[in-house]
């Protein structure tokens, strides 16, 4: 055990580095994308029926898939991963703020409308707010997915966690498998509480459910 | 200070607005009233352009509102909505907020308005402004949301039904808040309801819509006396099956069987009779029931001790009137005599009850608000 990890430690620690690295700026471009996508959408009822059913579509092209074909675009570089990890990590953001700004009280816009609020002020000071809850539910979801999805960067030989997992199957080594698993899941289950307590704690000083 | 000028308003091929001309003075506090779909919600709702109309036009303080950019229109334009409308997601203090920090009003006088405002509605700045609507009750949060349409003090205030969801206390409650607010700051009020009773208690002017037409717009006092059609009638219900005070007789408002005794019975059985009832006077019947006069508890103590019955202590006459007579005339009887009830007859002279201020007032009361 003590030589597994004189032999592994540093190894893995880099791993976790690495995969988390993925983790957030992919989960950080897919949020930012699916902000400005999922606001379009709901400005425009034409465009949501349109493009959601696309993007289901889309959603059901397995990840592996899909990094194989950027790689062959884009080439061996992170940029690949993180491409592919962002635009999965996307859509259960964008669906979750499309559905959250659908679902604002139509007498409460009614009622920004009365009070003299532009457009902008309304997404921004009434419906974004009271759309935060199910924003941070895609959130959440999203990055739970992102942790098991980045262990396919290994795939195309780009690290993170994945690499012991892949080892560990065909050297047949079961503790390399167990040293790449382990700290996924924890990692997919650190940032999944993390998110439950930012959201707990804006609910507890909004007075919100 | 607003009008309207042959206002259509259509959706598909129904009709909602039909060529509607009114016009509201400043000051004024006016109530919409009509059915489900009569157009009194898009007639106010055009105020503020969160419906525009299909043709005609509408002023308001004497601008066309089309020629005037809504945002701007609305700031000036305080808008109450049915079921509350308060931002869950701000304090009261930021709800109120809203439109003067649109209207770029400085903090401090934005504090010290929220101060005044809270203060107004009798509700602590320290207890209430920080909390969020979800933290009040249901009366409160309408207090904030009208408030709220207070704050920039706009000269017009749009209201949507604004206490049909609250339970009739707090929104009796509340209606008074309003007149005296609206006495205090002489705003000019639109107020959509579909309730008569709050229509009668607020308005100055009453007008009644049907189908996207104005039936008729009068004052509270004029709709009641002169209902201009079958549906406002409906709409006045019960207050119209009386038809006013006139015809009411005593008979409808006395209170029935009061303490009596004979003349023959004795004196220790009328003071029994005077303190199980809790009064200080005891009507007295003549044997064949007809009415003879009163004793009271004065003259029992002076006579009593050498009286054997009721007959030997000297009789009070009272003012009476008859079941028949005219309710209006016995309360002039009752406010004019020194005494605290007017008797009451049947036509044979025998006692029917009494008329004191608390019946003439409960019988008031029934008679304007139905005896729900």
């Amino acid at each position: 055990m003590m030589s597994f990890f004189q032999m592994y430690g540093q190894k893995i620690l880099t791993a976790i580095g690495v995969h988390f690295l993925y983790v957030l700026v992919s989960v950080s471009a897919g949020f930012v994308v699916a902000l400005i996508l999922g606001i379009l959408l709901s400005r425009v009822p034409g465009l949501a029926r349109l493009a959601l059913p696309v993007i289901s579509i889309f959603q059901t092209v397995p990840g592996v898939v899909f990094i194989g074909i950027l790689f062959l675009y884009i080439g061996m570089k992170p940029a690949t991963v993180i491409v592919a990890l962002a635009i999965y990590a996307m859509f259960p953001i964008l669906k979750n703020i499309y559905v959250g700004l659908l679902e604002v009280d139509r007498n409460l816009i009614e009622a920004a409308k009365g009070c003299g609020m532009s457009p902008i002020e309304r997404l921004l000071e009434v419906e974004l707010p009271l759309a935060v809850p199910s924003i941070i539910g895609g959130l959440r979801m999203a990055t739970v997915y992102t942790v098991s999805w980045a262990v396919l960067a290994s795939m195309i030989g780009l690290g993170g966690l994945g690499e012991f997992i892949y080892i560990g199957i065909a050297t047949n080594n079961n503790a390399l498998i167990v040293a790449g698993a382990v700290p996924a899941a924890v990692m997919a289950i650190t940032l999944s509480l993390l998110i439950d307590w930012a959201k707990w704690r804006r609910a507890g000083k909004t007075g919100q459910q | 200070m607003i009008q309207f000028e042959n206002v259509v308003k259509k959706y598909g091929d129904s009709v909602i607005l039909d060529h509607l001309s009114f016009e509201i003075e400043e000051g004024e506090f006016a109530v919409l009233i009509g059915p489900s779909g009569c157009g009194k919600t898009t007639t106010l709702k055009s105020i503020n352009r969160l419906i525009e109309p299909e043709s005609g036009r509408i002023f308001v303080e004497d601008r066309d509102i089309m020629e005037s950019n809504p945002v701007a229109l609305r700031r000036k334009i305080g808008y109450v909505i049915q079921e509350i409308g308060l931002f869950p997601n701000m304090t009261v203090a930021q709800n109120i907020a809203v439109v003067p920090k649109r209207l770029k009003y400085k903090k401090d006088r934005i504090d010290q308005i929220t101060h005044e405002l809270l203060e107004m509605v009798g509700m602590s700045y320290d207890e209430y402004a920080h909390k969020y609507p979800s933290e009040l009750s249901g009366g409160q949060q309408q207090r904030i949301g009208v408030l709220r349409a207070l704050a920039a003090s706009p000269p017009i205030v749009l209201m949507d039904e604004p206490f049909g969801a609250l339970d009739p206390m707090t929104r009796s409650v509340l209606q008074d808040e309003i007149i005296r607010l609206h006495r205090k700051l002489k705003k000019t009020i639109v107020f959509v309801t579909h309730d008569m009773d709050e229509a009668l208690k607020l308005a100055d002017t009453i007008i009644f819509m049907d189908e996207g037409r104005i039936i008729q717009m009068a004052g509270p006092d004029e709709m009641l006396e002169n209902p201009a059609s079958e549906l406002i009638k409906q709409f006045m219900g019960k207050r119209l099956a009386t038809n006013g005070v006139e015809l009411l007789t005593a008979a409808d408002f006395m209170k029935p069987h009061p303490a009596s005794a004979y003349r023959s019975d004795g004196v220790r059985k009328g003071t029994e009779i005077m303190a199980r009832r809790k009064i200080d006077t005891l009507l007295i019947k003549n044997e064949d029931e007809t009415y003879a006069g009163s004793v009271t508890i004065g003259n029992i103590k002076k006579f009593g001790k050498e009286a054997r019955t009721i007959g030997d202590i000297p009789l009070t006459p009272n003012v009476i009137t008859y079941t028949t007579s005219d309710a209006a005339e016995s309360f002039e009887k009752l406010l004019d005599a020194d005494s605290d009830f007017v008797v009451v007859l049947h036509q044979d002279d025998t006692i029917a009850g009494i008329v004191t201020k608390t019946s003439m007032a409960r019988a008031m009361a029934d008679a304007l608000w139905g005896d729900e």
